[in-house]
């Protein structure tokens, strides 16, 4: 697991920072726990902050590689994979953190949900 | 234009012939419900057919090995690449006293023997990944040991499209190959061993095994069960039934859907790639033979307890193809493992988009797997002593009834 510091975001996206620091983690369990305490309302601040910036984060980390080392890269990764895998809660799921009529997401193990996405 | 040679015209069926063939009764729920089928199936079904335990892209280097679980045949199993790179199974059992020789965590685990041996803990025998017994400590005190043979016991092990198979059985009615028949002909050819970045999710359900399955062999329930995850479905078709002796499939075409602002730019990303693109050429001549671009998965059953959903990018952004196990650990607890395959990502875009349709497909499966032990309570109720089945499940009246058979005795 890295401990890269979670603010450290490449230039474009440093107003990004607060965001970065509220939900980018290294590991899906560790986001997961992050998504599952999140409220409607930070789903969609977080949401209404990065849609517009997605484009531009995705090209950016298109040069860099799949599992970075770097901290800026690896956090702009972190943040690009928190909003993946919350966008849904805001444009699915009416802003739950659980997925309505949902198996309960806690007793799903993944092999890989301690896995860091650094390099 | 591509041209498409399709040879299986044999295993298709139209709905009619499905029913003149499988009936439209409705199926007995008494083999859910009553606990002496699984004893009958443990030693009828698990230990006499060919199971998927691995996949070789786990075990890429000699050395590599898995530890499995598996309670439905009463053993633990270790499943190691050999020195000669071929992959074998043996029960994971010391042939001293009955140790295990790779302790685990969990249900599966994995490792790297060193040296190509792996050694007991409980007194230190050593064996080759090969299953020869190579040493034991304080040889001459046992008096008389024919180390030749105490080596590991062996398990029926063979590799189909890098999907590993065991068989307990000591001498297996059928090789793997001809268990599979036209199931591998269907299936074969597609580049399985290039999709290995593998999201496994797994979870132990309380019910009976086959309700697991069955919950996931049609496509009758995505409409309402995926509202969620599917918003502005526009339905699906199921249909190209395939009969293929114990085994099954069809194929799911979809209309689309509406999709979401952020999962359009993350698909983007992976429609973008050569990699992660629709491949519907990549796909095997029988399935989807016409080339529909509509195709969404093949979805099979390959008896007992296996799923592959073959989808080349076509259905969910990037995917490749996932996989469904069920795997009984008694009557009434099962341990279903679900494991979406996706190409490596080259980039971390890529990366990054591949965990959203991950997610998105992950909590699809948390919706699929909310009505598993709501159905197992209700089977044990006795309030209903059969399933109606409509024509987008005949995987399951197939499954049933060849659960029976095998039951029977009538199927080897």
């Amino acid at each position: 697991m890295t401990t890269a510091d979670p603010i450290l975001l490449p230039a474009a996206f440093a107003d990004l920072a607060p965001l970065a620091a509220r939900w980018a983690r290294p590991t899906e369990n560790e986001r997961n726990a992050v998504r599952y305490a999140a409220t409607a309302g930070e789903f969609a601040a977080f949401h209404e902050a990065l849609l517009p910036r997605l484009d531009a984060l995705l090209t950016y980390l298109r040069d860099c590689p799949p599992h970075p080392e770097d901290p800026a890269q690896q956090n702009a990764l972190m943040l690009a994979c928190a909003y993946a895998e919350a966008a849904p809660h805001h444009e699915l799921y009416g802003g739950s953190s659980e997925v309505p009529f949902s198996f309960d997401a806690r007793r799903f193990v993944a092999d890989h949900g301690d896995e860091a996405l650094s390099g | 234009m591509q041209e498409i040679i399709a040879t299986l015209d044999h295993i298709r069926r139209s709905v009619p012939q499905i029913r003149e063939e499988l009936g439209v009764d409705p199926i007995p729920v008494g083999a859910i419900r009553d606990p002496a089928v699984y004893e009958l199936e443990k030693e009828r079904i698990f230990k006499k057919v060919w199971l998927k335990v691995a996949t070789a892209w786990e075990l890429p280097n000699p050395g590599d090995y898995k530890v499995k679980e598996l309670p439905v045949a009463d053993t633990s199993i270790l499943i190691v690449r050999a020195k000669d790179g071929r992959i074998r199974a043996y029960h994971n059992v010391c042939t001293h006293r009955g140790n295990k020789v790779v302790p685990n965590k969990g249900f599966e685990t994995f490792g790297r023997a060193r040296a190509n041996v792996v050694t007991c803990r409980f007194h230190g025998w050593v064996f080759s990944t090969d299953g020869a017994l190579k040493s034991v400590p304080m040889e001459d005190a046992f008096g008389h040991l024919d180390k030749a043979c105490l080596g590991l016991r062996e398990i029926a092990c063979d590799e189909w499209e890098g999907f590993v198979f065991v068989n307990f059985d000591l001498e297996p009615a059928q090789s793997l190959r001809d268990y599979l028949g036209d199931f591998a002909t269907l299936f074969g050819g597609y580049p399985y061993r290039e999709s290995t970045t593998a999201f496994r999710y797994s979870t132990v359900l309380k019910c009976n095994w086959k309700v697991a399955l069955y919950a996931f062999s049609e496509g009758y329930h995505v409409p309402t069960i995926h509202a969620g995850s599917l918003p502005g479905f526009r339905g699906i078709e199921h249909s190209d039934f395939k009969l293929i002796g114990p085994h099954a499939s069809s194929t799911i075409y979809g209309a689309g859907m509406d999709t979401a602002p952020s999962t359009g730019i993350f698909a983007g990303v992976l429609h973008g790639s050569d990699s992660h693109a629709p491949r519907p050429d990549l796909l095997p001549a029988d399935i989807n033979p016409k080339r529909r671009g509509d195709f969404q998965f093949e979805l099979p059953n390959i008896f007992p307890n296996l799923l592959i959903h073959l989808a080349s990018g076509c259905g969910y952004p990037g995917l490749s193809y996932f996989t469904h196990q069920f795997w009984p650990l008694d009557h009434g607890t099962t341990l279903w493992e679900g494991i979406n395959y996706f190409r490596p990502a080259a980039n971390a875009a890529e990366y990054a988009a591949q965990v959203h349709i991950n997610a998105l497909h992950r909590n699809a499966w948390l919706e699929d797997t909310a009505t598993m032990e709501d159905t197992f309570t209700g089977i044990m109720s006795g309030a209903i002593d059969d399933m109606q089945l409509m024509d987008q499940e005949f995987l399951i009246r197939h499954a049933a009834l060849t659960l029976n058979s095998y039951l029977a005795g009538d199927t080897q």
